[in-house]
């Protein structure tokens, strides 16, 4: 290899580094999360809620599609909503994802979306900390601990 | 100073003893607005009887209190812990008026939710509220009488059925009257302003 060719080598490869990095930050979903937390409940309640704050700070439209946790036997996606009577149900979200839109802040809160936690294998007493693992189709997998605490208005 | 000044004094002094008196009588004695919606009841609230953990009860065992009816269901994680919790607060912000209001949760979930479940869910958010449930005949009984809608629809493998429900808490006064509905998300700040004026009134 002469010298040239390695300087030109160089060169190439410098620049596909740097255009790769140039487009990892310029594009795609860019997930943040904060604010999470759980809802303290008693025993007897086989079920429990999380909440939080997801941001997309990303070019790219991303979805919440699942998650899971140890703490709990089956983790479900759903949102509060007021029947068409009037009372309050709850139901798995529509179409199995909450869109995080790009851009845009989605949030899980009380009387709303939430990541309900089925058949619990932990006290949700307050200062308790739960691992739970989102399941994001594009960011993939993002862990995070989140903690039993009461609701804060 | 001034004869001229002290006559200006003078009225400026009246001006504002005017609006003082005046700000004053209107917070004394003007309607007092509730933040719930008012209803005008001319037969009193049908009385029930339902289990609770520690026997029958009745609405009028509490004839002389204010009682708060709630119908929800032991496994719902969301809606129904969001109202006591606030409930909850309520009773906080009314400090020892607090034994004056009794909070019955009637269960809209009669096949899953035990006297002793509703119990032991209840009592975690103040250990003065009462959980009761009955047969599906009686709850549906109690529920029609007070307006309360609820019907079960399928959930997931998990959940299992899930049980829509009006989630608004129905006030009954001292004489045994529906005084009083909070829909669902009325804050602890405005049900304890309209329990402390019923309770001193
Ligand atoms: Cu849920």
């Amino acid at each position: 290899m002469t010298r040239r060719n390695l300087w030109i080598g160089l060169a190439v490869a410098v620049l596909a580094a740097l255009s790769l990095t140039a487009c990892q930050k310029a594009q795609g979903p860019q997930i943040e999360i904060t604010d999470a937390w759980g809802r303290p409940s008693p025993k007897v309640a086989t079920a429990g809620a999380f909440y939080m704050t997801i941001r997309n700070t990303g070019t790219e439209d991303d979805a919440l599609i699942g998650a899971d946790s140890d703490a709990c036997g089956v983790v479900e996606l759903h949102e509060s909503f007021k029947t068409p009577e009037g009372a309050m149900g709850m139901r798995p979200v529509q179409g199995g994802k909450i869109v995080i839109p790009a851009g845009e802040t989605v949030e899980l809160k009380m009387g709303g979306l939430h990541i309900m936690c089925i058949d619990k294998q932990v006290d949700f007493t307050p200062g308790t900390k739960v691992r739970l693992v989102l399941h994001f189709e594009k960011s993939g997998d993002i862990p995070l601990e989140v903690e039993i605490r009461q609701p804060m208005k | 100073m001034s004869s001229g000044a002290k006559r200006g004094l003078g009225w400026a002094l009246g001006a504002l003893l005017l609006i003082v008196l005046g700000w004053w009588g209107w917070q004394r004695f003007r309607p007092y607005a509730f933040h719930g919606t008012v209803l005008q009841s001319a037969e009193p609230a049908p009385d029930f009887t339902l289990m609770s953990a520690d026997g029958p009860v009745s609405l009028s065992d509490f004839r002389g209190r204010i009682v708060m009816l709630y119908f929800g269901y032991t496994f719902c994680p969301d809606v129904c812990p969001t109202t006591l919790f606030e409930v909850q607060k309520t009773m906080e912000l009314l400090g020892e008026d607090a034994d004056q209001v009794q909070l019955i949760m009637i269960s809209v979930d009669p096949l899953r939710d035990t006297p002793e479940r509703l119990k032991e869910y209840v009592q975690y958010f103040h250990p003065s509220f009462i959980g009761v449930t009955g047969s599906e005949d009686e709850i549906a009984q109690v529920a029609t009488q007070y307006g309360i809608y609820y019907e079960k629809h399928e959930g997931t493998p998990a959940t299992g059925y899930l049980v829509d429900h009006t989630a608004t808490l129905t006030v009954v006064d001292r004489k045994g009257y529906v005084k009083l509905i909070f829909p669902y998300g009325t804050p602890a700040e405005d049900m304890a302003a309209d329990l402390k004026y019923l309770i001193e009134h």
